[in-house]
This record gives C-alpha cells, sequence and structure tokens, in this order.
C-alpha cells in the first residue's frame, strides 16, 4: 500500500480519470434535469457570447451578402410566381384579420385565456454553431433577460429548426432538430390533410443521408399523400400548436415491416439564415 | 507592462481569437445542416495551442492555458465540460514531453504532431460521449464520415496557415531569447 501511494503518476491517473467522468456526469446531468446551468456557467457563456458577437456581426453581415447574391440570380422567375401571388395573399390578410378577430370575441365569451396555438415571439441573431459532431447547437444572443426559458421550440424564416435546450442570461443554445440526439429532439406533429381527420405522430428521427425528418408513431397513414405539410401539434405542452415543420416527402415501412414512418422534407433552408425567432407558447403550466 | 505580460496576452488573444474562429467557420463555411452525412469540424484553436506548446517551455503555464481554454470551449460549444477541459491539457503535456526529440521550426514534424494530437482528440471526445450515451454513431462511421473529413480539412488548412501561424506564434514568444 505504501508503494502504491508513492508512485506519483499513478495517483494523477487516477484523480484525472476520477475529475473526468465525475465532471462529465454532473454536467450531463445538469443540462438534462436543471433549466439552467449554474450560475459560474451561466456568466462565463455570457461573457463569451458578447466578445464573441464582435466576431459574429461582420461574418454575419458576409454571410447575408452572400446569400443576397445568390439571390439576384433567381430573381426573375422568383419574381414572376411572386406577382402571381400577390392578389391572394392581399385577399388572405383580410380574412386571417376578421377570423383572428371573431377568435378573439368567441374567446372571450368562453373566458380561455391562452389555447394551444397561442403565442408571442422573439428573434435572436446567432452567434456561432458547435464545432461538434454530436452537440450541433447554435448560440443565440437572447437569454433569460428576453424571457427564453429551455425546450422552447425555434422557427428560422420559413418553418421549424430546432429547440432551445440550455439557457443563460443573455444568451442561449438551441438544438438544431436535425441531431442524432435521441434524447431531446422529439417534436409532436400533426399532417394537416384536406378532411377534417387529423393525423398525428412524432417526428422523432433526422435522416442525415436524405436530409429528411422522420415522423414515427403515426396513427393512420392511409390519407397521407406526398406534399401535404406538416406541423406541430401543440400536444404535450411544450411547443404550440401550427408551427410549420415541412412537406411529407413519402412513407416507408421500418425493417421489419410493423410500423409506418412518414419522411418529411424540412421546411427551414437550414443553412441560410443568421436569425432565428424563438417561440414563447403563452399556455400556462409547461416550463 | 512588461514585454513578457505583454506577450502573455497577446498568446491568450491570438488562442482566444482561434477559438472564435471554430465557431464562426463551422456556422459560415461547413453548416452542413440539410444533408449532413460528412462533418467537418475546424480545430484551428488545437492548431494554434500546438504552435505554442511546441515553442513555450514552462508546463505550468501551458496547463493553465489547457484547462482555462478547454472549460472556455466545453462550456461554450459543447455545453458539457470535461471533454476538451481534460483532453487539452493531456495533449499538451504529451507534446512537451516528447518534443526534445522533434526539430523545431519543421512544417512536417509540426504537422504530424498536429495530426496525431488531432486524432487522439476526435477520438478521446468520441469515446467519452459515446461512453455517456451522447452518441449512438458507430465507429466505423464515426471513422469515415466525422474523423476522416474532419483530419483531411484541417491537414489542408494547417497547409495554407502554417506560415503565418507559425510566425505570429514564434514572434509571441521572443522574449525568452531576448531575455536569455
Amino acid at each position: 500500500m505504501q508503494k502504491f501511494f508513492s508512485n506519483k503518476k499513478l495517483i494523477i491517473l487516477m484523480i484525472l480519470i476520477i475529475v473526468t467522468f465525475g465532471l462529465l456526469a454532473v454536467t450531463v446531468n445538469i443540462r438534462d434535469k436543471k433549466n439552467t446551468p449554474p450560475f459560474v456557467q451561466q456568466v462565463g457563456n455570457d461573457v463569451v457570447s458578447v466578445v464573441g458577437g464582435v466576431f459574429a456581426y461582420p461574418t454575419n453581415a458576409v454571410k447575408n451578402a452572400t446569400s443576397e447574391f445568390s439571390d439576384l440570380y433567381n430573381t426573375y422567375s422568383e419574381n414572376k410566381r411572386l406577382k402571381s401571388r400577390i392578389g391572394e395573399l392581399a385577399q388572405n390578410q383580410a380574412k386571417l384579420e376578421v377570423v383572428q378577430d371573431e377568435n378573439k370575441k368567441l374567446k372571450q365569451e368562453l373566458k380561455l385565456n391562452g389555447t394551444l396555438t397561442d403565442y408571442t415571439t422573439v428573434n435572436a441573431s446567432v452567434l456561432s454553431r458547435s464545432p461538434s459532431s454530436w452537440q450541433s447547437y447554435l448560440t443565440i444572443n437572447r437569454g433569460q433577460t428576453s424571457g427564453i426559458k429551455k425546450n422552447m421550440p425555434v422557427m428560422s424564416g420559413k418553418g421549424l429548426i430546432g429547440r432551445v435546450i440550455e439557457v443563460d442570461k443573455i444568451s442561449s443554445k438551441v438544438e438544431l432538430i436535425s441531431t442524432d440526439n435521441e434524447l431531446n429532439d422529439k417534436f409532436a406533429a400533426e399532417i394537416s390533410g384536406s378532411n377534417n381527420k387529423n393525423i398525428t405522430g412524432v417526428v422523432s428521427r433526422y435522416d442525415s443521408s436524405t436530409g429528411d425528418l422522420v415522423m414515427e408513431n403515426v396513427n393512420s397513414t392511409k390519407d397521407i399523400k406526398k406534399g401535404q405539410s406538416v406541423i406541430t401539434s401543440g400536444l404535450g405542452g411544450l411547443t404550440p400548436r401550427g408551427l410549420y415543420i415541412g412537406k411529407v416527402y413519402g412513407i416507408k415501412k421500418d425493417n421489419y415491416g410493423m410500423t409506418n414512418s412518414v419522411y418529411i422534407t424540412p421546411a427551414a433552408e437550414l443553412r441560410n439564415f443568421t436569425v432565428v425567432t424563438v417561440i414563447k407558447s403563452s399556455v400556462s403550466g409547461e416550463n | 507592462m512588461n514585454i513578457k505580460t505583454r506577450k502573455i496576452v497577446g498568446q491568450v488573444l491570438f488562442i482566444l481569437f482561434t477559438f472564435y474562429l471554430d465557431g464562426l467557420m463551422k456556422w459560415a463555411f461547413l453548416n452542413n445542416m440539410n444533408h449532413s452525412v460528412v462533418i467537418i469540424l475546424p480545430q484551428i484553436m488545437l492548431m494554434a495551442i500546438i504552435m505554442l506548446t511546441m515553442r513555450i517551455d514552462d508546463r505550468r503555464q501551458l496547463i493553465i492555458y489547457g484547462i482555462v481554454f478547454g472549460v472556455m470551449y466545453d462550456s461554450y460549444y459543447y455545453g458539457i465540460i470535461g471533454l476538451y477541459t481534460i483532453l487539452l491539457p493531456l495533449v499538451m503535456v504529451g507534446i512537451d514531453h516528447f518534443k526534445f526529440l522533434l526539430v523545431k521550426n519543421n512544417m512536417g514534424y509540426e504537422l504530424s504532431v498536429y495530426f496525431l494530437s488531432l486524432t487522439f482528440l476526435q477520438s478521446g471526445i468520441y469515446l467519452l460521449e459515446r461512453l455517456l450515451q451522447q452518441t449512438d454513431t458507430n465507429v466505423l462511421n464515426f471513422i469515415t464520415y466525422t474523423l476522416g473529413p474532419t483530419l483531411l480539412w484541417n491537414v489542408v488548412v494547417f497547409f495554407i496557415l502554417f506560415i503565418p501561424l507559425a510566425n505570429l506564434s514564434e514572434w509571441l514568444m521572443k522574449y525568452r531569447r531576448d531575455s536569455k
């Protein structure tokens, strides 16, 4: 025993291993179970993110400029297509206003304070993306002070891109929907069909080889057609109803032929954006 | 501020800059979110740290750099503390231990040291994450889709950035020769 403890290198190695696993286990647990990381880590991350902003803003400017440049190529055809939609849009907007007004009055009548479709938004700009294979996080420049909480869904311009996984005081991390992580990237979704029957399921996987999201536990695949849009269903309470996820691409059976999975082409172009929108659900009782 | 403190501030700023460069590179150029078959991880901070490790002789200073920037990297990018925090100082001490064998200022040596450290670091991270069930990628997929492309990309970048980075880290260490 005397000899064992006199071996300095062995003791250092032992302490190193204990410290490594201790730190890892504690931080993974904190990330999974607590709403916020420890105060010291929050402050540290905030300081790093504030300084990071100095580098991020010019990068984002360049990124915007390059994407504008590529937009310029297909402006003509896009313009033509958009012009044909403008008339439709004005009509839809007028209709939306009337319907929203009606909805509000009816809610008052029923004394409903918030429903699954109600939400407010916070815009944030992206500071960086983690250089990591399995933690595909974006760091954004809004945090607790802007009312962001863990597990809030995040959208880019067109559709859902992920969920807030860590909140600091003035910055937070967003886990992208295209992550391999088995635990966190699940969204309750529904396929909005032409008839009234709701088809619900859980968007639970990401097929990295095709770039499609996979919706599992679908209650019926009978009426699903290619091109139908998929939205969040608001079931489970974490996500409000009606956030656009993508379009149905196809249906595949799993390897055992037991269940059907619906493959969804994500609506969000997960590449060219610099600003994201955090969705704050206004239904109480969720955190 | 004496020259030594000034150079240390310079070294810290140098590492800090490359620290942010990692995240921004990933965000701006390697942001393969829609078709993420191949995952490339920019590791420019590791480049800077290895360049400095090859030139700094003070082991205590190296360990402090390793732990401080390791904790920052873990906390800011990974959200899990204990990956870079442990592996980065280990790499640095390892290089410091064996660098008497190497000829200084030789690109081939520095490249192979960088290559080995990157492999060690990424494999270590993979093993730890696998152990903690943060990923379910198997070993072959990890080597094909993550380790391989990462090594390739970083080695190419190393070739491009070698001369400026080596000159900069040489300059950031120069006070030793003056004082000796």
